[in-house]
């Protein structure tokens, strides 16, 4: 079974007066997190390892999820475990993007070089993942543009086998 | 729905880095609004706070802040969502008849820890989360370009509201001092750099440090305790689905859902007429404008159009809004104490002339995917 | 003001200690599916207003209803988040009453879901960061912190409850076979509950007394475990609860009561500081709860208890706090048997939480055991039929009960 572990960190200041600012345990509070995903998402994080996109399909409405789902919150179904499941090319449509410095990550917030993360509907689905597109100049980015994926070379298994997504 | 009172409100005022322990701040709040009704402590028959786990750094936090938020030996409970949440909850114990006086209160201090991680908590740890692309940061930029692209409203026109906020909370002595400026201009916020393009730094609420505390009594106590109550005739709360992909975020279908059903309770039909001034709890300057459409205050795509200063046809956050400042679990419960003051005209130099008619609304979520929305009418 | 408010049912999912099989909201969906499925002609299209809560530390998401909206059936409709530590999932029982009661229109029907999936995460380390902000205040007071470390265990929960325990102990003169005795029940109570994890149909007392010591005087085979597992419950108006099942349960009273902070308090004030056994917002919760429910003589009263106790002692505490029995008393009557499933006043047939405890569902799973036994439909079913029943919860740091009253009959006082 496979899962994903997240450090969280929480920082526990407490303030004193304006000179003196105590940090218990200097700063940190450490817990370790490991979230069991649960079969459909394992399923699709096997698919991931071998570079395929899996998607899964409502019963009811024919919405295809990417990621896969267990309910579909338009016809508050079920979809079956091992019924529905629909295999997806690793082509896109840009839905919607947007530029930012900032990095935020489990351990702080930062900023650094500006970086683009894009909304891309995968091709037979009718949601939209969420990564970053790669190697585009702002100008170049237009709604409705088509993507594909970029793989990790290694995959793991995990969300990180999407690099990103490059202009077709 | 029956109608409730508010007979008693407190906010601290917003620091970026408040000189204040959390309890000292919870106690000033709580306190505040009982000596402004009146009241005792002992008066108290239920007390629901408002603060949430990850911002203050501390499992089960509310258990420590039951004497000073008046909870000792009261029923008490806690809420954890926007401040506005909370009220919510308030005002259902009262409506039960269980209750005589709920003191709400909420806050955190933002000051105390990096807003935007303990923000990425709130994301699918099993999918979004490792990688971090969706956040709060990022979801505001996708919310403001869906908008603008559906509608082709521009940039400018959107910092316009920013402009109209910063303004307004320059005349709100309670508004966070960095978000007071009176002289900012379009440019100003154009070029205030990128927080997540399209959406600039100034055109983003501020997190900060406050705690804010409100009092609710039924129709025959509340008479008793003041002769200006402010009534809440109407309340809507709404959720939308959580995956951006899912939603259309030109739009904010979970606002609109909540206005309807506040709506309905106060039997309001037309509300761009019948609503005198709207405190909406905008976390960046599109918000504003998506949710007065879609509350029914203009077409959709035509936010821009509705005349929204202090002295217009329906003003829209007199007092700043929460881009004056925007303290985690109290902004919300702020603009619900920001709209009383319009109601009894007690909002000194952000006033709106013969406002007899409000709404006030919380959110909380990735682009405000949980909405709440009340009704407010004067005495 | 305010409307008599019934529960039509309520459900479970099943509890381990790691269910690796699903995530988060998926075992939430579980549990509204079990209970969706015990009211029928109930679908969740048909419910009006959702109520959800957990402890969010535990497993390491911040507001996870937001999350798990489409899991819960709760897309598009108004919903609500309680959180209170401990008593969680009572305090989200009692905020589903209140949004049936608060009669807003278009509520009726609304579905109450309380979780926890603690094998996510470190329920220690959550459980110390309790404590920790007192514990840097002492820090300042110039007690170094490498002396003071040990006091995290004051924070979790077996280092309250130890200390608690003791002062109860000495109150009533008890051995540490009165405590186990209460194991014993609870566990034997837990194998014929489907959804309970510690099932031990054999368990005897010297089994119990043969563990080790966590803390004098609590043994490991004393101690609750962590769970997976989430419970839901459907609370809805007088006149709906009649069409949706045979016997609605009405909530007759409520309440959630805390004093003081206690334990690690900054001045050592306070009576909890002073007696943790003493437990003032317990009296207080069942004062409220059964004036509400005109309950004058809970021991004659109430016919059957689901208490929170991870502990065995404060299964004993609780009981005589909530009335049920004469201060000091409990110990005997569970040697007595009163409170074994065939006794006069059954306490904690499902086990209780000395057999299963996801922290965050722990609380809603007493109101929903005892809900269940007045319907008839528990799994550990008493032979007595169940007209009035309470469910307890305990959490803060020592501090907060919620207690909910609950009966065949409508009897809430306006
Ligand atoms: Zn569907």
């Amino acid at each position: 079974m496979i899962f994903i572990i997240i450090l969280i960190i929480i920082k526990n200041e407490i303030k004193m007066s304006e000179e003196k600012v105590i940090v218990a345990n200097k700063g940190l509070v450490r817990a370790d997190f490991a979230f069991w995903v649960g079969q459909y998402l394992d399923k699709f994080y096997d698919g991931l390892e071998n570079k395929k996109i899996m998607g899964n399909k409502c019963p009811k409405c024919g919405d295809v999820f990417v990621p896969p789902r267990k309910i579909c919150g338009k016809c508050n179904v079920v979809i079956p475990l091992d019924e529905n499941w629909v295999d997806l090319p690793e082509t896109g449509t840009l839905m919607n993007f947007t530029i930012t410095p900032y990095r935020i990550n489990d351990r702080t917030s930062r900023k650094a070089k500006d970086w683009t993360i894009g909304m891309i509907q995968i091709d037979g689905s009718n949601t939209s993942v969420v990564y970053r597109l790669l190697n585009m100049e702002p100008e170049d980015i237009k709604i409705g543009m088509k993507v594909k994926i970029e793989w990790n070379e290694k995959t793991k298994g995990d969300p990180s086998d999407i690099k990103g997504f490059l202009k077709v | 729905m029956q109608k409730v009172g508010i007979v008693g409100y407190y906010q601290v005022k917003l620091y970026s880095d408040a000189n204040y322990g959390r309890y000292e701040m919870i106690f000033e709040a709580s306190r505040g609004a009982l000596d402004k009704a009146g009241l005792k402590k002992k008066d108290i028959s239920t007390v629901i706070s408002c603060t949430n786990d990850y911002y203050d750094g501390r499992t089960i936090s509310n258990c420590f802040t039951v004497e000073v938020g008046g909870g000792y030996m009261a029923d008490e409970s806690k809420v954890e969502m926007d401040g506005a949440h909370a009220v919510l909850y308030g005002l259902m114990r009262v409506l039960s008849g269980n209750h005589n006086l709920a003191a709400i209160w909420g806050g955190s201090m933002a000051s105390c820890y990096p807003y935007h991680t303990v923000r990425l908590y709130e994301t699918d740890p099993t999918w979004e989360r490792s990688l971090a692309y969706v956040n709060d940061v990022t979801s505001a930029g996708f919310q403001m370009r869906a908008y603008m692209e559906k509608y082709g409203v521009t940039a400018e026109e959107i910092a316009k509201v920013a402009v109209k906020n910063k303004k307004n909370a320059a005349k709100n002595p309670l508004a966070l001092k960095e978000a007071q400026l009176p002289n900012i201009t379009v440019k100003d916020v154009l070029d205030s750099g990128i927080y997540a393009d399209p959406v600039t730094e100034l055109m983003v609420a501020p997190p900060c440090d406050c705690v804010a505390a409100l009092l609710l009594a039924p129709e025959k106590q509340a008479l008793k305790i003041t002769d200006k109550p402010v009534w809440i005739t109407g309340v809507g709360y709404n959720q939308d689905p959580y995956y951006l992909g899912d939603r259309d975020l030109s739009g904010c279908k979970s606002m609109n859902l909540a206005g309807k059903m506040a709506y309905n309770a106060a039997g309001i039909n037309d509300p761009s007429s019948e609503i005198d001034v709207a405190e909406l709890f905008e976390a960046n300057a599109h918000e504003e404008l998506i949710f007065a459409e879609e509350l029914g205050f203009a077409k959709k795509g035509k936010g821009i159009e509705i005349n929204s200063a202090i002295n217009g046809d329906l003003p829209i956050n007199p007092s700043g809004g929460a881009l004056g400042g925007n303290p985690p679990c109290a902004t919300g419960l702020i603009r619900i104490i920001e709209a009383v003051k319009q109601l009894t005209g007690e909002a000194g130099d952000y006033q709106v002339k013969g406002a007899k008619r409000a709404v006030a609304s919380g959110q909380v979520g990735m682009c405000a995917q949980n909405n709440i929305i009340y009704v407010l009418e004067a005495n | 003001m305010g409307r008599q408010v019934a529960i039509a049912s309520a459900g479970f999912s099943e509890h381990a200690s790691k269910r690796s099989d699903v995530s988060m909201p998926e075992l939430v969906s579980e549990a509204i599916e079990d209970c969706l499925k015990n009211a029928p002609g109930v679908e969740i299209g048909d419910i009006d207003a959702f109520v959800n809560g957990n402890m969010p530390a535990f497993e390491g998401s911040n507001i996870p209803e937001l999350w798990m909206t489409d899991w819960m059936g709760a897309r598009n409709k108004p919903l609500l988040r309680v959180t209170t530590g401990g008593t969680t999932g009572g305090t989200v029982a009692i905020s589903g009453y209140y949004t049936v009661a608060a009669g807003l229109p278009g509520i009726d029907t609304v579905l109450a879901v309380a979780f926890e999936q603690q094998s996510q995460g470190d329920t220690s380390v959550g459980l110390a960061s309790v404590a920790y902000g007192e514990i840097s205040i002492l820090n300042t007071l110039g007690i170094p912190y490498e002396q003071i470390s040990r006091l995290l265990s004051a924070g979790a929960a077996i280092g309250v409850a130890a200390y608690q325990a003791t002062t109860y102990m000495n109150k009533t003169k008890i051995k540490e076979e009165d405590l186990a005795r209460v194991v014993v029940q609870n566990r034997r109570n837990a194998a014929k509950t489907w959804w309970a994890h510690l099932k031990m149909p054999n368990l005897t007392i010297e089994e119990v007394l043969d563990t080790p010591y966590v803390q004098y005087p609590l043994r490991y085979g004393m101690v609750c475990p962590a769970s997976d597992g989430a419970c839901a419950m459907l609370f809805t108006t007088e006149e709906k609860a009649k069409d949706i099942c045979d016997i609605p349960v009405y909530v007759n009273g409520v309440a959630s009561v805390a004093n003081e902070t206690a334990v690690l308090g900054y001045d050592g004030s306070g009576s909890c500081q002073i007696d943790p056994s003493m437990q003032l917002g317990a009296i207080r919760s069942a004062e409220l709860t059964y004036s509400q429910a005109g309950i004058s003589f809970p021991r004659k009263e109430i016919d059957y208890a689901e208490v929170y106790s991870p502990f065995p002692n404060q299964e004993l505490m609780w009981v005589e706090k909530l009335g049920l029995f004469e201060e000091a008393t409990a110990p005997e009557m569970y040697e007595a048997g009163v409170t074994a499933v065939n006794g006069e006043l059954p306490v904690n047939c499902s086990g209780g939480v000395n057999a299963t405890n996801a922290i965050g569902a722990s609380a809603m799973e007493r109101p929903a055991e005892a809900a269940l036994q007045i319907m008839g439909k528990a799994s550990n079913q008493v032979p007595k039929t169940v007209h009035t029943s309470i469910g307890s919860g305990w959490g803060g740091s020592l501090n907060l009960i919620t207690l909910m009253a609950m009966s065949d009959q409508p009897r809430r006082k306006f």
